[in-house]
């Protein structure tokens, strides 16, 4: 059952504009997991099996290496994975 | 080939081989996320795992060893950029399969890659004769931006399909989605049949 309340759904509401925001997908991606992880871990929001292969396929995506520029896919990837994290957050 | 306003214009027989939505590219793009993994041979291997009768864990040696066969081929991504006449060599697909012996339930492959990507296929697709484990394009070993040292080749399918810096195939009883599969690339990648993206 999906977490209910005002913090739940303030934390729903802060990743989606996140996630959503103009600018880089990239820089939208790293800014959008840093706050699903704070909802995590103050139990504003509850991990679910699609919330979690979804967060671990974008920090694959966002991967770099040390002197190295992301890949071109890297904000495409970031782009489509945002949007089906957008879709679980209704479930966590 | 003549070139127009920097990209290739392509010949009447050309254009035949252009898949719909399609342009024709001279150079081969570098396109992947994350970052170019760097690799050491004294440690690769190369697993075959799942519904199979043999598993196979291959060093870079052993897999060296293994027959190798050219195919000449056209590559198309999802990009929407076509490369004509790629020559690539490898190992057939087939061949892995023969040695790995699939249970009667084996019908899918996930290939996996290095950074956690997967790309997944039916076996009947991997094993058509132009499928390999590709260690070489143009006669030399492949660019660690394009796979080094080894990547899938399915050339019948978006290039997306043909996963860079493979290291196995888990060969499954049902279709599990890729990585690009699971976040609204098409399942099956036909770009003859312009199958880019999926309804997710």
């Amino acid at each position: 059952m999906a977490t209910t309340g005002d913090l739940a759904e303030r934390a729903r509401e802060e990743i989606r504009r996140l996630a959503e925001a103009r600018g880089h997908p990239t820089d939208n991606a790293r800014l959008a997991l840093d706050r699903l992880d704070q909802a995590f871990a103050a139990g504003e929001l509850q991990r679910t099996p699609r919330l979690d292969e979804a967060v671990g396929d974008l920090r694959l995506a966002l991967l770099q290496d040390e002197g190295q520029p992301l890949g071109g896919k890297s904000a495409e990837a970031s782009r489509f994975i945002l949007r089906a994290i957008v879709r679980g957050l209704e479930e966590a | 080939m003549e070139r127009l306003f920097g990209r290739p214009r392509p010949s009447d027989d050309e254009k035949r081989r252009i898949p719909p939505g399609q342009y024709l590219t001279g150079k081969w793009p570098v396109l992947h996320y994350g970052s170019v993994p760097r690799t050491d041979l004294s440690t690769w291997d190369f697993k075959v795992w799942g519904e199979v009768e043999r598993p196979l864990d291959l060093s870079w040696d052993a897999f060296r060893e293994l027959p190798h066969t050219a195919v000449h081929c056209d590559i198309h991504c999802v990009t929407k950029w076509t490369m004509l006449d790629a020559d690539f060599e490898g190992v057939s697909v087939a061949t892995i399969l023969d040695l790995a012996i699939p249970k009667p339930t084996a019908r899918f492959a996930l290939a996996h890659c290095e950074q956690g990507y997967t790309a997944n296929l039916p076996l009947d697709v991997l094993r058509d004769e132009d499928v390999l484990l590709a260690d070489t394009y143009d006669h030399e070993p492949l660019e660690p931006e394009h796979g080094y040292p080894l990547r899938l080749l399915v050339p019948k399918r978006y290039f997306w399909k043909s996963a860079k810096w493979i290291r196995g195939l888990q060969i499954l009883d049902h279709d599990a989605p890729g990585f690009w599969e699971r976040y609204g690339y098409h399942n099956e990648g036909d770009p003859w049949k312009e199958e880019r993206f999926s309804e997710r």
